[in-house]
């Protein structure tokens, strides 16, 4: 266990030294390239180094997250950063699992498209109207989350969604065969205050 | 006969009578709501004999209620964020583990060079066009700092207060998506009847041109990737009237301009 540990870290630092080099390449395009007078090669530099930095923000968000959640086991191979340009910044993956047991955490990182959940979760009359019974909004760590309740339809245990906006970023913690308390102890393991510093 | 003509006679005057009554209750009735909804909120209301209860047009102040703004000059425009110093603070914010501030930077930086680019191809746009003037008081540029699929530039002609030509250029990916999906499709006469959309070129550019009564012509040509001009002219007379408006304008150094290839 320890040398995968060591090995991930060690694949996640050469990563970011990568990243670092490109960050920094990006940046003297994006300065030549106005320098020249090349507005549009500069804006593609420019965006280029927004994808790094939200990447690079990911990855610092999966080293704050939890390696176990109670008994579940963080699935550190699974962890996953996208960089996406437009509409979705970035998106951040990470999976824990039992035998029997398995929980997914999306995170996705500044995107406008997430205001509607937002105004959800701030309008006590629209969160009614949309509500069909298997939704509520509820707290954890002082923040506002939407929790949805999936029944599975197979007589077992049912699985639960958990959903916390920040802003313009999204953070998504799905449980299967669980209870409501149990998905809310879990979520209480995640650093969220950190991550909304980083995120947001 | 006559009793039954006595009887309709008595029947349409109490049936006159009843109205007047029913009237009168209705005015008693809308004059009591309107009372107690002036004491619960405030706000006189607008309908009968309350109307003159002392209170001026909209503007003045009352005592009661919340007065309407009648002064201020608005926001002082903005001048765009300094391209170097957002990239040098990015690059600093990055160094030293400040992620969020640098991304915010960048994306200053991205707003900065949207909006150079902006001016540059308004000012690339022609004075007049087919005998309309350019309105440089209407003259915008978007950027909505998300993404590449943000910026848009807004010039407005017009002739009199009758003829107008908006010409919107933008790299709004999901509009020109659309509409490449058109161009892809088998296309499609509906009915036999006067059609309102079709196909046409402009400068070689592949374009659609659609007609509706009461928004006039709307003219789309999308450019490489992304971007789309849309002309939107209103009170011209022909379909050709449009494309030789649409000619004037440097298409290929407005494509150019926006990175296209």
């Amino acid at each position: 266990m320890k040398q995968i540990i060591i090995l991930f870290t060690a694949i996640i630092t050469v990563q970011l030294s990568f990243a670092q080099q490109d960050f920094k390449s990006y940046v003297a395009t994006a300065k030549s390239s106005y320098a020249a007078g090349k507005l549009e090669d500069a804006h593609f530099a420019l965006q280029q180094m927004l994808q790094e930095e939200e990447i690079t923000i990911g990855k610092e968000v999966i080293k704050l997250l939890p390696t176990k959640m109670d008994s579940l086991q963080a699935d550190i191979k699974q962890d996953n950063v996208t960089g996406n340009i437009s509409f979705v910044g970035a998106t951040i993956h990470r999976s824990y699992a039992t035998l029997t047991k398995k929980a997914d955490l999306d995170i996705i990182n500044n995107s406008p498209l997430l205001g509607s959940l937002n105004a959800l979760l701030t309008t006590p009359m629209l969160g009614g109207l949309m509500n069909d019974g298997k939704t509520k909004t509820v707290k954890v760590q002082g923040y506002k989350a939407r929790l949805e309740k999936e029944d599975n339809g197979d007589g077992q245990m049912p699985s639960y969604k958990l959903e916390i906006p920040f802003n313009s970023s999204l953070i998504t913690f799905r449980v299967e065969k669980t209870s409501e308390s149990e998905i809310l102890n879990f979520a209480n393991t995640i650093p969220l205050q950190q991550i909304a510093k980083l995120i947001q | 006969m006559v009793a039954c003509s006595l009887l309709l006679h008595h029947d349409t005057q109490a049936q006159g009578f009843f109205k007047k009554l029913k009237d009168k209750a209705n005015k008693v009735v809308d004059k009591a709501i309107d009372k107690k909804v002036e004491d619960k909120t405030g706000i006189p209301s607008q309908s009968g004999d309350s109307q003159s209860t002392g209170n001026g047009g909209p503007g003045s102040p009352s005592s009661k209620g919340r007065p309407a703004n009648r002064t201020g000059e608005g926001l002082k425009n903005s001048t765009p964020p300094d391209v170097n110093a957002q990239i040098a603070d990015a690059e600093k914010a990055h160094n030293e583990g400040s992620y969020s501030d640098a991304r915010y930077s960048i994306q200053q930086a991205l707003l900065g060079i949207e909006i150079q680019i902006g001016r540059e191809i308004l000012n690339s746009l022609p004075a007049t066009v087919n005998g309309l003037a350019k309105d440089t008081s209407e003259n915008r540029v978007v950027s909505t700092q998300w993404g590449w699929s943000n910026l848009t530039i807004q010039s407005v002609y017009k002739k009199g207060d009758d003829q107008q030509m908006t010409v919107s250029i933008g790299n709004n990916s999901f509009y020109s998506g659309l509409i490449n999906v058109y161009f892809n499709n088998t296309y499609v006469q509906g009915n036999g009847e006067q059609q309102n959309v079709k196909q046409v070129k402009v400068k070689g550019y592949k374009a659609l041109i659609q007609f509706d009564n009461s928004k006039g012509y709307t003219l789309l040509v999308p450019l490489g990737q992304t971007s789309l001009i849309t002309y939107e002219c209103i009170n011209f007379a022909t379909e050709q009237d449009v494309m030789n408006a649409a000619s004037s304008f440097d298409i290929d150094g407005i494509k150019k301009m926006l990175g296209e290839q």
